[in-house]
């Protein structure tokens, strides 16, 4: 069948093939509607097609069978005929087979008999055993034969028996029902007659009656209850209903308890138990307690109170039984109660508290904890509770200083008097301390933020010599109360002495906890790279918790130790760098330097931050310096031309760059000339010194692809680029970018062709790469425009091949039509598990869907998770120039300034471009937020 | 009229002829230009054949040139109509016991649009037998 519609009926006019058989060609079958006018014959008959093989020169093929005889088709001799001495061997055999029966024979069929007859009286045949009454059968007569009843179908199924003739007794209503089926009610009832037709009957005043007038009132009622609860809970505070805060409300109504059933079930039980037990066991407190307990709880106060009293009266030593007795009784009550137990229980500290704190006099309460000292003079708590108490610091100090007279072993007491004199004075009473409780290093500490104190006081007038001395004082002091400690067997771990640090520094004596470092953060530690290990982790984990400046005092000492190791300088200068100023960064890096010249990042960080402070000078210097050190490093060598380059001193830097390729001859140096020569417009010069490092270092892509750039936008060579790019491409057939490059100069010169060929050799040189992928796709798309068939087939293979490249889904995404866009993202997002691409482009999906809030949320994200991609800066830079307030774009530009990203295809050709050199960030993310489409 | 139809020459373009039908019904008439019967069919055919041409197309067939489905498909009368959908020979039920074919001329034209719809219509939802919008029982006699 042709599938054009053109051709369809081009058969009309075509020949017939020679010898083709009708309907065979379409497997026809025919059909017998009368026997008598038509054989029953189906499809072209066998006749027909023979004739047509024959027709056609077919030879027929001959049947192997053809000749097979038809009785005995595979005997061995079956073709073979029979002759007269076959027929006499044939009659030999039969003889002997006879003469083999005869022989015993008679023997054989006796013994074969009676086998047979004893298997017969086993088994009998069944026509033996009803042979008897089968003789019998013969005196049937015919009427008796007649007689005989014919055999029921047994093989029918039982019937299910009585489903029809069952009977059942008919119910009343059946029977009353149908007697009044036929009736008419014609007369009104009693209860109608009576009230006047039909009216319903819930008005007649009987039993079912809803009295809505007391359901309402029941309503108001239980309202009433529970605003009277409310009232009487608040009336302590204020006694007027209308204090009740409206938004307490519903929550301390869901608190109230209504128990159950099965609750007060549960309270009658417990309230048997506690009964018992406080009848067995008199004696025993716990068991009042808990009996009052229930009962309050069981909401019987009075109960509770009756029970608590005769716990008091069974077992007055007991402290909690008093307190819970005062707790069970109102103020007035309690304070008599307390006062009770006083006279019982004189030295519990509870108890007297308990007391004090029923008094709401500031008087009183006084009046109660000095009577209390007077009873128990050592507790700590009762003379801090009663010095809390005095307004007036004489009044504390007097009182401390007989508190510290009575308890010498509490330091906290010691601390707070300490706290409360004049510096002089304290320094007596902290020497003090320190012989009354040799033990206690919170005294030393307290000692040393003292000394600091003193020392940084502004009003003074010191000089900073003397400052300095007394600072050194601190040190002093830390590391003699470590020794003292030490002699008097206390030791403090070093972890427990950092904490110790991180607190002096959060409450404001850097150098206190600066001493305390100093003095034991070696405890402990023998190993060297033991030590150096811990302490780093220690600096780390102080940072993380915010305590700078023990982690610099951590760093600082470390170094002392460690001054050759670089990575630990370089911790320190990010610490100085994020939270110090610039001058000790300086003072830092200087230093660090010093101990270790090798360090290139090191001087580079310095220099760079003198350069950013704007003195160039100073950088210059560091660069001079870092040179004598390191003659070789290409680092320093490509630090010190951008220095002079960006400050516009050419000559100089190009004079360092001839210098830098002799001293240190790296493929990188000589990439920066070329790319330096170029800037400046000298091609000739940039193509001649990119000749002469390709011949030295022919495997380094980067040379080919500024020479070819070279050519192709500048000099607009189009076959010296090309060659430029072969060459390349036959160094380092790996590198996709010259691939890429390569392809985008063919497409530029207008051979779309041979940039698809290019891409595809590529591919298989590179495989799995997407930036080849999606480079291929977009020749597609610029070729036959966005959306075509062609590039979104390319993307769909390209997509098999690296099914996890975020930059491939974004492609994809876009190729959608706008309505499945969404799905397609939330695919892309689960496959290439959040790549920050496939979160920018929902971002960039939000934006058009105007969900601005969203877009700004997922723009963040995007950011947060690559901060190294530039487009996603530029996107979100163009969003919130499209929606954002100024305010934002500050935002965006300076958390892009922080990040300095460098990746991201729009960003990278942005900022490699000739004539954006030297800009900065925020000057590139514009130009980049303009680029981008 | 026999002459404005398209004629099938042989058994191959027979069989080309129900082959190239994707979505039409193939209507065939077996018979003889010169005889009166096929004249009467041939004149309803054609009047018919620009009317159903959406859904069916019209062929003749000589079955003095063309024997070959003679046998197959009983040709026995002097006129015969047949239908075809995809290569499928669909049958009818006329009411006259002969499911296969129309074997008289008919002379309504509104009438065998009606059962070359049928035809359409049964065969396109794959049926292979249809039933006439009409009985034709009393009409024809065998």
């Amino acid at each position: 069948m042709s599938k054009d519609p053109k051709n369809k009926l081009a058969f009309l006019s075509m020949p017939a093939p020679a010898s083709y058989v009708a309907g065979l060609g379409r497997g026809a079958s025919g059909f017998t509607t009368r026997s008598d006018i038509g054989p029953a014959r189906e499809g072209p008959s066998e006749e027909v097609i023979a004739e047509a093989r024959a027709k056609r020169g077919e030879e027929e093929q001959p049947d192997p069978e053809q000749f097979q005889d038809p009785d005995n088709e595979y005997g061995l001799f079956a073709g073979m005929t029979y002759e007269a001495d076959d027929e006499e061997a044939d009659r030999i055999y039969e003889q002997v087979d006879e003469a083999m029966d005869s022989r015993r024979k008679i023997r054989r069929e006796a013994r074969e008999q009676d086998e047979l007859n004893k298997h017969r009286a086993e088994r009998p045949k069944i026509q033996q055993q009803f042979a008897d009454l089968k003789r019998g059968l013969s005196s049937v007569t015919d009427e008796e034969w007649e007689s005989i009843p014919e055999v029921g179908n047994l093989t029918r199924r039982k019937k299910r028996r009585g489903e029809n003739d069952r009977t059942y007794v008919v119910p009343d209503s059946v029977i009353v029902g149908d007697r009044s089926k036929g009736e008419f009610e014609s007369a009104l009832d009693a209860g109608q007659q009576a009230n006047g037709g039909f009216e319903t009957p819930a008005t007649d005043g009987s039993g079912t009656l809803t009295n809505f007038v007391e359901i309402g009132q029941a309503r108001d009622k239980l309202l009433s209850i529970k605003l009277d609860q409310l009232s009487s809970s608040t009336a302590s505070s204020s006694g007027l209903s209308t204090s009740i805060d409206p938004k307490g409300y519903l929550t301390s109504l869901s608190s109230i308890q209504i128990k159950s059933d099965a609750e007060i079930g549960d309270i009658k039980r417990a309230r048997m138990l506690f009964d018992s037990l406080v009848k067995s066991n008199p004696k025993h407190a716990p068991g009042w307690i808990a009996a009052a307990c229930l009962e309050e709880h069981a909401g019987r106060m009075v109960a509770a109170r009756k029970i608590i009293k005769m716990g008091c009266e069974q077992c007055p030593k007991s402290e909690d039984v008093w307190l819970e007795a005062a707790r069970l009784h109102n103020n007035d009550d309690a304070k008599v109660i307390l006062a009770n137990a006083v006279q019982h229980v004189g030295q519990s500290v509870k108890i007297w508290l308990a007391a004090a704190d029923l008094e709401h006099d500031v008087k009183a309460k006084k009046r109660v904890l000095r009577k209390a000292l007077e009873h128990i003079p050592t507790s700590v708590r009762l003379w801090k509770e009663t010095v809390n108490l005095e307004s007036s610091a004489p009044d504390a100090r007097i009182l401390l200083a007989r508190a510290v007279e009575v308890i010498p072993a509490s330091v906290e007491l010691w601390l707070a008097l300490a706290r409360l004199e004049t510096p002089d004075k304290a320094k007596s009473v902290l020497n003090k301390a320190r012989k009354s409780v040799p033990t206690s290093h919170e005294i030393w500490i307290a000692a040393g933020r003292l000394l600091e104190q003193e020392a940084t006081r502004e009003d003074t007038g010191k000089t900073e010599d003397k400052r300095a001395k007394e600072l050194e004082a601190v040190d002093k002091t830390i590391e003699a109360g470590v020794k003292e400690l030490r002699r008097h067997q206390v030791l403090l771990t070093r972890d427990q002495w950092l904490k110790e640090a991180e607190r002096c520094e959060s409450e404001g004596s850097p150098r206190t906890c600066e001493a305390i470092v100093k003095a034991t953060v070696g405890m402990e530690l023998e190993e060297d790279e033991d030590r150096y290990d811990t302490w780093v982790s220690d600096a780390q984990s102080a940072l993380g918790r915010g305590h700078i400046g023990t982690a610099r005092a951590i760093l600082a000492y470390a170094l002392k130790f460690f001054p050759e190791r670089r990575d630990l300088w370089r911790l320190a200068a990010d610490l100085e760098k994020t939270h110090g100023t610039p001058s000790s960064l300086d003072a830092l890096l200087s230093r660090a330097v010093e101990h270790v010249p090798n360090a290139e990042v090191l001087w580079l960080m310095r220099a760079k931050e003198r350069w950013m402070q704007g003195d160039v000078a100073g950088a210059r210097e560091v660069l001079v310096k870092a040179f004598d050190t390191n003659p070789e490093s290409e680092q320093i060598w490509l630090a010190a031309v951008k220095l002079e380059a960006e400050n516009g001193e050419l000559g100089v830097a190009r004079e360092l760059l001839g210098r830098a390729r002799s001293v240190a001859d790296t493929e990188r140096i000589w990439m920066k000339s070329a790319v330096f020569e170029r800037q400046q417009s000298q091609y000739t010069s940039a193509l001649q010194t990119l000749s002469t490092a390709i011949q030295k270092f022919p495997k380094f892509p980067k040379l080919y692809m500024i020479q070819g750039q070279i050519y192709a936008q500048h000099l607009k060579n189009v076959p010296a680029a090309r060659t430029a790019f072969a060459n390349g491409i036959k160094a380092c057939p790996k590198e996709p970018t010259l691939w890429i490059l390569a392809s985008r100069l063919e497409e530029h010169d207008g051979k779309s062709i041979k940039a698809r060929a290019l891409l595809e050799k590529a591919r298989l040189a590179v495989p799995k790469d997407e930036r080849l992928w999606a480079e291929s796709a977009r020749v597609e798309e610029r070729s036959s425009g966005a959306g075509s068939a062609q590039a979104k087939s390319m993307l769909a293979r390209a997509l098999q091949e690296c099914p996890t490249s975020g930059l491939l889904w974004s492609m994809s995404i876009w190729a959608e039509p706008r309505p499945t866009r969404k799905s397609r993202s939330v695919d892309a997002l689960k496959k290439s598990s959040d790549d920050p691409l496939i979160v920018c482009t929902v971002a960039r999906l939000f934006w058009q869907e105007r969900k601005i809030e969203k877009a700004r949320e997922w723009f963040r994200r995007a950011v947060k998770a690559d901060k190294d991609l530039g487009d996603v800066w530029g996107w979100w830079l163009k969003f919130e120039k499209q929606h954002g307030t100024e305010e934002y774009q500050e935002i965006v530009k300076r958390e892009c300034e922080s990040a300095e990203p460098r990746h991201g295809e729009v960003w990278q050709s942005v900022n490699k471009d000739d004539r954006n050199v030297g800009k900065r960030v925020r000057e590139v993310l514009e130009l980049v937020c303009e680029a981008l489409a | 009229m026999s002459y404005f139809l398209p004629h099938l020459p042989s058994g191959w373009h027979v069989d080309e002829a129900i082959k190239s039908e994707e979505d039409r019904v193939v209507v065939i008439r077996f018979g003889h230009d010169w005889d009166p019967q096929c004249m009467t069919m041939d004149e309803t055919l054609y009047g018919i054949s620009e009317k159903v041409q959406n859904f069916a197309v019209v062929y003749l067939v000589d079955i003095t040139d063309v024997p070959d489905f003679n046998k197959m498909y009983e040709l026995y009368d002097p006129c015969t109509v047949m239908f075809f959908y995809r290569n499928k020979h669909i049958m009818i039920d006329l009411g006259t016991g002969n499911n296969n074919k129309i074997n008289w001329a008919m002379d309504n034209k509104q009438e065998l649009i009606d059962i070359i719809e049928t035809v359409y219509r049964g065969a396109s939802k794959g049926r292979g037998l249809v039933v006439s919008p009409k009985d034709y029982s009393t009409r024809y006699r065998y």
